[in-house]
C-alpha cells in the first residue's frame, strides 16, 4: 500500500496552493506539481497515495502523465480535477478512480479524497 | 461511257444531291443565306437538267432549251456574289457592277441570237472569270476571319468557286482554240468534278466531316474547361466559359445566363455600374434568344434581334449584335442556364453553329455543375468550421470561467475555515491576495464576454468620442506591461472613443506578449498619415497559421497552433478589437509568418476634434462600415 503524500497537479497556481493548503489543513501530507512532467518526477521518487490531476496543462498534460505512469509500471490512484464538460469521459480514458469537476466545494474534494484514499 | 462522261455524271449527281440537301435545309431553317445557297444550286441543277433532257431526248434543235441553260449559267456568278454578300460586306459599287455585267451579258447573248462573235465571247468569259475570282477571294478572306467548322467550310467553298472559275477559263480557251477543244473540255470536266466535291464539303458536309472539323475547337475548349470549376468564384467561371466559347466560335462575345431559381430570372454578368452586384437579372419570357432557348430547352437561332426584341434594340445596336444563337445549359433535368453567342450578322451555317453551341453548352453544364459541388463543399466546410469555433469557444469559456471560480470558491472557504478554527489569528495575506487575483481574472473574462455580446453586429452601441491623444494612451497602456517598446511621434489627437481604443491597444499588446515567450520586446509603432493614423504591433512569437489568418477577427476564433492550456483566452479579443476599429471607420488586419512572429495593423481616420466633433460624436451606427 503506497504511503506517500497526496500529489496535487494543476497549472493554476491558486488552485494548486489552495488545495494543498486545505489537504494539509485536513492532516494529509501533500506534494505539488504544476505540470505532468514535474508530477512524473515526484511519482518516481515517492509513491504518492493519491494524485489529484488537472487534465489541461502545459509541458505534459493529464493524458501524457497517465500514459507515462502506466508505461513505467507505476501504479497510482488518480482523481481527475477538471473544468471540462468531458471530464468524466477523460477520467475514464486514463483509468482514473474518480472525478472532481471544477468548480468544486472543499467538502466535495474532501469527500472524494477520503473515499479514494487507500486503506 | 468515257472517263470524261463518267466524271461529268459524278459532278452532276453531286450538284443535284447538294441541291436536294439545301432545299431540305431551307425548308427547316428559312434564312436568307440558306435561300441564296438554294438559288445557286437551283440554277446549277437547272443547267444540268436542261442539258440532260436535251441530250436524252436528242433535242439539239430546241434552241430555247439551250438558251435557258445559258441564261442560268450567266446568273451563277451573280448568285455566288449574293451569297458572299450574305456573310461579308460587299461594296455597293461591286454589287451594282456585277448586276450590270450580268444584264449586259444576257442582253448581248439575246441580241446576237446566241451567235456571239468570238471577241465578245472572250469578253463575256473574261467578265465571268473576274466575277468568280472575286467571289473566291471573298470566301477565302472570310475563311481567314472565321474559326472552326465555318472556316473549313468557307475554305472548301472558296476552292469550289475557284474550280468554277477554272471551268469557265477552260471553256473559253476551248472555244478560242478549237484544235485542242477536247483537251480543254476534259480539263473542264476535272475542274467541274473538283468543284462539285468541294461544294459538297462546304455546303452540305456530312456529319462525320463536321465533327472532324469542329473537334480541334471542342478539344481546345475541353482542355480549358477541366480547370474552370476550381476558379475562385462563379463570376470567374462564367467569364472563362464566355471567353472560351467566343474563341471557339470566333465570335466577338458570348454570354452565359445563370438561372437563379429564387428570382426566376436568368442573370448575366455585366460590367455596367448600374447594377449593384455585377449581375443583370433578366426575365426569360422577355428575351428573344436566351429566354426562348432556356424555356424551350432547345437551341435557338434569332436572325434579327432588333426585330424580335424591339425593347432592347438600342442595347443590341450598341454591341453590334444583329443575330444570336442560344442553347440551354442543362445537366440531366437541372436547368442551369443558357449559353448565347451574338453575331454581327446572321450566321452562314446556322445549323452547324447551333450544333457546336449545343456541344459547348453541354460542357458548360458540366463545369457549372462541378462548380456547384465545389461551392457546396465550401459551404459545408464553413458550417463545420463555425460549429468547431463555437464548440472551441464553449470549451474555452467553460475553462476560463470555472478555473478562477474554483480558486475563489475554495480559497474563500479555506479562509473561512481558518477563521472559524481560530478567530483570533490574523488573516492570511497570501490567501486574500489569491482571492483578489482570481476575482479580477473572472472579471476580465466576464467583461470580455459582455463586450463581445454588446459589440455584436446586430446591435448598435454608440461610441463616446472625445478628444484623445493616441500616443499618450499608448504610453499609458505600454507602461503597464513589460517588454513593450513604443515608437511614436508627438501627440496624435483625434475624436475617438478613448476607453474603446484603449481596449484595442490592450488586446493587441496582451496578444503579442502572450504568444511571444521570447525576451524580445514587442514593438508598438504609431505613425500619423494625412487623414489617418496607423498603429502597428509587432511580435516575434509563434505566428499565425495561414488558414487561420482569414478567421482571425471572427468571434470565437482561436488559432489551430494555439495551445489553449497555455494561452488562456476566449478568442474574443480580436473580434472585439475589430468591431471597435470598424465603429471608428477604420480597419484592422494582420500579417504573419509561422514561427517568426506576427504584425497587427490598425488604421483609423483622424476625425479632427473641433466644431464638428459634436456631430461626429456617437453618430456611426453599427454596421455602417461593416
Amino acid at each position: 500500500m503506497p504511503d506517500g503524500p497526496i500529489l496535487v497537479v494543476d497549472d493554476d497556481e491558486t488552485i494548486l496552493l489552495t488545495v494543498a493548503e486545505f489537504l494539509e489543513f485536513e492532516g494529509y501530507s501533500v506534494a505539488t506539481a504544476s505540470n505532468g512532467l514535474e508530477a512524473l518526477g515526484i511519482v518516481e521518487r515517492s509513491q504518492p497515495a493519491l494524485v489529484l490531476l488537472d487534465m489541461r496543462m502545459p509541458v505534459l498534460d493529464g493524458w501524457g502523465f497517465a500514459r507515462a505512469v502506466r508505461e513505467r509500471g507505476l501504479g497510482v490512484r488518480i482523481l481527475v480535477m477538471s473544468a471540462a464538460a468531458d471530464a468524466r469521459r477523460w477520467a475514464h480514458e486514463i483509468g482514473a478512480f474518480g472525478v472532481v469537476p471544477k468548480p468544486f466545494e472543499l467538502d466535495d474534494l474532501l469527500h472524494a479524497v477520503v473515499s479514494h484514499y487507500p486503506g | 461511257m468515257t472517263a470524261a462522261q463518267l466524271l461529268q455524271s459524278v459532278s452532276w449527281c453531286l450538284y443535284v444531291a447538294i441541291f436536294v440537301l439545301v432545299v431540305a435545309r431551307v425548308v427547316r431553317l428559312p434564312t436568307r443565306a440558306n435561300a441564296d445557297i438554294t438559288l445557286f444550286f437551283g440554277a446549277t441543277t437547272g443547267i444540268i437538267l436542261t442539258s440532260t433532257v436535251q441530250t436524252a431526248l436528242d433535242l439539239s434543235s430546241a434552241v430555247w432549251l439551250a438558251d435557258v441553260a445559258v441564261a442560268l449559267l450567266m446568273l451563277l456568278p451573280y448568285l455566288l456574289m449574293r451569297l458572299v454578300a450574305d456573310f461579308s460586306h460587299v461594296p455597293t459599287v461591286v454589287i451594282r457592277a456585277i448586276q450590270a455585267a450580268v444584264v449586259v451579258c444576257v442582253v448581248a447573248y439575246v441580241g446576237f441570237w446566241a451567235q456571239l462573235p468570238g471577241p465578245i465571247t472572250v469578253l463575256l468569259v473574261a467578265c465571268f472569270v473576274v466575277i468568280t475570282g472575286y467571289d473566291a477571294w471573298a470566301f477565302m478572306r472570310e475563311a481567314g476571319r472565321s474559326v472552326g467548322v465555318t472556316r473549313r467550310r468557307l475554305q472548301a467553298i472558296a476552292a469550289g468557286t475557284l474550280c468554277v472559275g477554272l471551268v469557265l477559263v477552260f471553256a473559253g480557251i476551248g472555244t478560242a482554240a478549237p484544235a485542242s477543244a477536247g483537251f480543254w473540255a476534259a480539263l473542264g470536266q476535272v475542274a467541274g468534278a473538283v468543284s462539285a466535291i468541294a461544294y459538297f464539303a462546304g455546303f452540305a458536309p456530312p456529319g462525320w466531316l463536321r465533327r472532324l472539323w469542329q473537334q480541334p475547337e471542342l478539344d481546345h475548349f475541353l482542355q480549358r474547361a477541366a480547370a474552370l470549376a476550381h476558379l475562385p468564384d462563379i463570376q470567374s467561371v462564367v467569364r472563362a466559359i464566355e471567353s472560351g466559347v467566343a474563341a471557339s466560335f470566333g465570335a466577338p462575345a458570348a454570354s452565359v445566363g445563370v438561372w437563379d431559381p429564387a428570382s426566376a430570372r436568368l442573370r448575366f454578368l455585366t460590367d455596367s455600374t448600374a447594377v449593384e452586384d455585377g449581375w443583370w437579372y433578366v426575365d426569360p419570357h422577355e428575351r428573344a434568344a436566351s429566354g426562348r432557348a432556356f424555356l424551350r430547352q432547345h437551341p435557338v437561332l434569332v436572325r434579327d434581334l432588333e426585330h424580335e426584341d424591339p425593347a432592347d434594340a438600342e442595347l443590341y445596336r450598341a454591341f453590334n449584335a444583329r443575330a444570336a444563337l442560344a442553347a440551354p445549359i442543362t445537366s440531366g433535368t437541372d436547368r442551369l442556364g443558357v449559353l448565347v453567342v451574338h453575331a454581327d450578322r446572321e450566321p452562314l451555317f446556322a445549323t452547324g453553329d447551333l450544333e457546336l453551341l449545343r456541344l459547348l453548352a453541354q460542357q458548360a453544364a458540366t463545369i457549372l455543375e462541378n462548380r456547384r459541388l465545389v461551392d457546396e463543399a465550401a459551404r459545408v466546410h464553413a458550417r463545420e468550421e463555425s460549429l468547431r469555433m463555437k464548440q472551441d469557444f464553449l470549451s474555452s469559456a467553460a475553462h476560463d470561467l470555472k478555473t478562477p471560480l474554483t480558486g475563489i470558491l475554495t480559497q474563500s472557504q479555506m479562509l473561512l475555515r481558518r477563521a472559524e478554527l481560530n478567530p483570533a489569528a490574523p488573516s492570511s495575506m497570501d490567501g486574500l491576495q489569491r482571492l483578489l487575483r482570481e476575482t479580477r481574472r473572472l472579471k476580465t473574462v466576464v467583461l470580455d464576454l459582455l463586450d463581445a455580446a454588446e459589440l455584436e453586429p446586430t446591435e448598435g452601441p454608440m461610441l463616446i468620442r472625445e478628444e484623445t491623444d493616441l500616443v499618450e494612451l499608448a504610453r499609458e497602456v505600454s507602461r503597464a506591461r513589460p517588454r513593450v517598446t513604443l515608437q511614436a511621434p508627438g501627440p496624435v489627437v483625434g475624436a475617438w472613443d478613448r476607453a474603446r481604443l484603449k481596449q484595442v491597444l490592450e488586446h493587441l499588446l496582451d496578444n503579442a506578449l502572450l504568444y511571444d515567450r521570447s525576451d524580445n520586446a514587442v514593438i508598438m509603432r504609431i505613425s500619423q498619415q494625412p487623414n489617418r493614423v496607423h498603429i502597428t504591433v509587432i511580435d516575434q512569437g509563434i505566428g499565425i497559421m495561414p488558414e487561420d489568418l482569414s478567421y482571425l477577427f471572427e468571434r470565437f476564433h482561436r488559432g489551430r497552433n494555439v495551445d489553449d492550456r497555455r494561452h488562456a483566452g476566449l478568442g474574443l479579443g480580436l473580434f472585439v478589437s475589430r468591431r471597435i476599429v470598424e465603429l471608428h471607420g477604420g480597419r484592422i488586419w494582420a500579417e504573419s509568418e509561422l514561427g517568426r512572429g506576427s504584425t497587427f495593423h490598425v488604421e483609423i481616420p483622424l476625425a479632427a476634434p473641433g466644431p464638428t466633433a459634436s456631430q461626429v460624436s456617437g453618430q456611426p451606427r453599427m454596421g455602417a462600415h461593416a
